[in-house]
């Protein structure tokens, strides 16, 4: 009876929108509301307050709002609602998500624009991300890499300093965790981005493309198994949850619990001060290095970041070009450098700055090294899957690394070659 | 259901032409209940039959046009052993959820025939409180009490002697897991059952009960033998509505898996199917499953349907 009602009340509602709708119809493009959907809390409050008060202005008439979603299950919520009559007009998608929906036509062809956002200035590996059969469908919009951050305090404690090598990274999480007590480095067993860099320094790969065009995974190679089992030595090392995600990681690391958190770059403001803006224990006490590759140097991380695109169902076409033009534009992409993220024009890649120059250098490093997930449209269908969360959890347990990885890869091939 | 009632009790009308009796009769106020459910539900579960069998991934719910594959997708779906795993838990999970929602469902029923006004009135607050909590909110905070690293549940049982289990996940062991969310969603199933049962219970006449006791019987034997036989068409409806919702649930277990957990080891049919056909972008094989599932259900809906039938014409 309860569902009965609920459907009938879901109609009417939607009957009532549709009717909006269809009403609404004829002012297309002169004035309207976009909707811009920011996922996370990555994009800084100035960028947001830029964004809509210069996308008004430029627009009399027309109003902007930033709808901020989550990570979490990003690729459900988009293949829902971009499909729906209720669309958002301008999205970001992660950039190892956006080929399922560029292959799908769920966004609008930019291919006429591309010379307007930026040419061959925009990110290369990010525009090659966004376009899918020789068309332009979803700009570059920041970069960012990890950046390890860790408690001075303890590392001077536990007599370890900065690791130059990645086998000194594992070794040292160890010492730390002996010497004080709390994690040697905090890692939430979900948080798999932060395990590739072991694998492919490891000389390992998660898929690669045969010549033939299907893919080989690759997690049960023996340099991936090998990179694995340091993950999992360094997992031992964490007291987060081994089957919490990563969100939040900062609260235990700012309240002394770990003397290692390896975060973005912006989780910098998070740490010297907290929900209220006060200083924390880590304010004046916080170090920051890139991680180290296995022979020294930078290793190659995983090169997050997003794209941006306007949705093909887009009530507002030109109106959201607009806002997305304007999100591409110097101004805008500067206030992304100033907060710490690489910007999406290489030639505002020198303005990236974190909070102290420092920071910055090493940000950059960091992401001269970065490296993507497999080129594949299915890509995102892994994530969402949870097929990676799910081995690395069981990783984090303590389960068996050779047998778990031979597991993955065998769904991750039938996803990918599916 | 509903068609299945007006078709007794009428005083037959000679006089009138057959479809004129239909018109005036109790068809006409069928109609608009009967329209509502057809575009309700008999619309989407049409879609969803051809859905079910055609190739439709994401480009199609970006306006390709999808491909006919017949009976491709029940195949793929039927010869997957994920399938099997996930429709074994889901049973053996709603198995438990019923017993145990039925179980202390009627017990507070019964208990608040016993209590007086006061008491009454706040257990069945605390009762209506519970179930009006949104299930994700629920499931959300249930979570924060288990949580791993600063949950209340993990914090008072380390207060025991002997017990340190700051630090435990339970969601890691799917046993573990289950057993969680059966506390979450007994918890929010059992108001419903309690209160229906107990509003079946009020109708149980007075003096048959009297009689009985009069009897000689105990307490135990007037409520199996009296009692149950009564409200026996309440408890079957709840029952039935149990197995269903409890087979097909859905939001407590996608919460949980956010909080912690192995996916897979975890999944129920209704979360199956929406990880299939929405996140991995293949809903010509939900679409199977959801049918699947849909032919299942229909089995214990016919039985209650069938001895409803029985008691009506005894």
């Amino acid at each position: 009876m309860k569902r009965k009602l609920a459907l009938a009340a879901l109609g009417v509602a939607s009957a009532v929108a549709l009717a909006g709708c269809a009403s609404g119809a004829p002012a297309e493009d002169s004035t309207g509301d976009i909707r811009v959907w920011l996922v996370g809390a990555d994009t800084p409050q100035d960028a947001r307050d830029y964004l809509k008060t210069t996308f008004e202005e430029e627009n009399p008439g027309s109003t902007l709002t930033i709808e901020e979603q989550q990570w979490t299950g990003l690729v459900d919520l988009l293949t829902t609602s971009l499909s729906g009559s209720d669309s958002p007009d301008v999205v970001e998608v992660g950039n190892t998500q956006a080929p399922a929906f560029t292959s799908a036509g769920a966004f609008l062809d930019l291919s006429d624009e591309y010379d307007a956002l930026g040419g061959d200035d925009l990110l290369p590996g990010f525009v090659a991300a966004g376009s899918y059969d020789g068309k332009f469908y979803a700009a570059p919009y920041y970069s960012g890499s990890r950046v390890v951050f860790y408690n001075q305090a303890m590392y001077e404690a536990a007599g370890v300093s900065v690791p130059t090598t990645l086998d000194e990274y594992v070794s040292n999480a160890e010492k730390l965790k002996a010497a004080t007590g709390v994690s040697g480095v905090y890692w939430p067993g979900k948080d798999w981005y932060n395990a590739l860099p072991f694998i492919w320094e490891n000389g390992g790969e998660v898929a690669v493309q045969n010549s033939d065009g299907s893919w080989d995974a690759q997690l049960s190679s023996d340099a991936s198994v090998a990179g694995l089992e340091q993950v999992q030595a360094v997992m031992n090392t964490s007291t987060a949850a081994k089957d919490g995600d990563e969100s939040n990681a900062w609260v235990p690391f700012r309240e002394e619990q770990a003397a290692t958190l390896s975060a973005p770059s912006w989780a910098y403001w998070s740490i010297v001060a907290d929900e209220d803006q006060k200083p924390t224990a880590l304010t004046d006490n916080l170090g920051y290095f890139a991680l180290p590759g296995k022979d020294g140097g930078a290793a190659q991380v995983f090169a997050g970041g997003s794209n941006i695109a306007v949705s093909a169902k887009s009530a507002h076409p030109e109106l959201a070009k607009k806002a997305l033009a304007i999100m591409l534009s110097d101004d805008y992409q500067s206030i992304l450098a100033a907060n710490g993220l690489v910007p999406a024009k290489v030639s505002l890649g020198d303005k990236t700055a974190g909070a102290t120059p420092e920071l910055a250098a090493v940000i950059a490093e960091a992401a001269a090294n970065a490296k993507l997930t497999p080129a594949s449209p299915k890509w995102a269908d892994v994530e969402a899957a949870q097929i990676l969360q799910d081995l690395f959890v069981q990783i984090a347990n303590g389960g068996d690394v050779a047998s778990l990885a031979a597991d993955a890869d065998q769904k991750i091939e039938a996803i990918l070659n599916g | 259901m509903s068609t299945l009632a007006p078709a007794r009790g009428l005083p037959p009308r000679r006089a009138a032409g057959p479809l004129r009796r239909l018109l005036r009769g109790p068809w006409l106020l069928l109609i608009p209940a009967a329209v509502v459910v057809l575009a309700l539900t008999g619309w989407p579960l049409i879609q969803l039959v051809i859905m079910s069998t055609q190739e439709f991934g994401r480009a199609q719910i970006f306006g390709a046009p999808p491909e006919f594959v017949g009976l491709g997708n029940y195949l793929d779906v039927l010869g997957d052993p994920a399938f099997w795993a996930v429709l074994g838990r889901s049973v053996l999970f709603a198995g438990a959820n019923v017993l145990a929602t039925m179980g202390l469902g009627i017990a507070i029923a019964v208990l608040l025939t016993r209590l007086a006004r006061v008491m009454r009135t706040v257990v069945s607050i605390g009762l209506l409180l519970a179930w009006a909590m949104p299930p994700l909110s629920a499931t959300v905070v249930w979570g924060w009490m288990f949580d791993t690293r600063a949950g209340v549940v993990n914090y008072l049982l380390s207060q025991l002697p002997g017990v340190d289990l700051i630090g435990h996940s339970w969601l890691f062991e799917p046993l573990s897991f289950f057993f969680v969310a059966t506390v979450i969603i007994t918890w929010q199933s059992v108001p419903f059952v309690a209160i229906t049962v107990y509003a079946g219970l009020t109708q149980v006449p007075g003096e048959v009960l009297e009689a009985a006791q009069l009897d000689g019987t105990n307490g135990w034997q007037r409520f199996r033998l009296v009692t149950v036989p009564f409200v026996r068409p309440v408890l079957l409806v709840l029952l039935m509505l149990q197995i269903i919702w409890d087979i097909r649930v859905f939001t407590q277990i996608k919460a949980l898996q956010t909080i912690g957990g192995v996916q897979e080891q975890t999944t129920t049919i209704g979360v199956y199917i929406y990880t299939v056909s929405t996140a991995g972008g293949n809903l010509g094989a939900g679409g199977a499953i959801a049918v699947i599932l849909v032919l299942l259900m229909i089995v214990p809906a016919v039985l209650y349907i069938r001895s409803t039938l029985r008691q009506e014409e005894s």
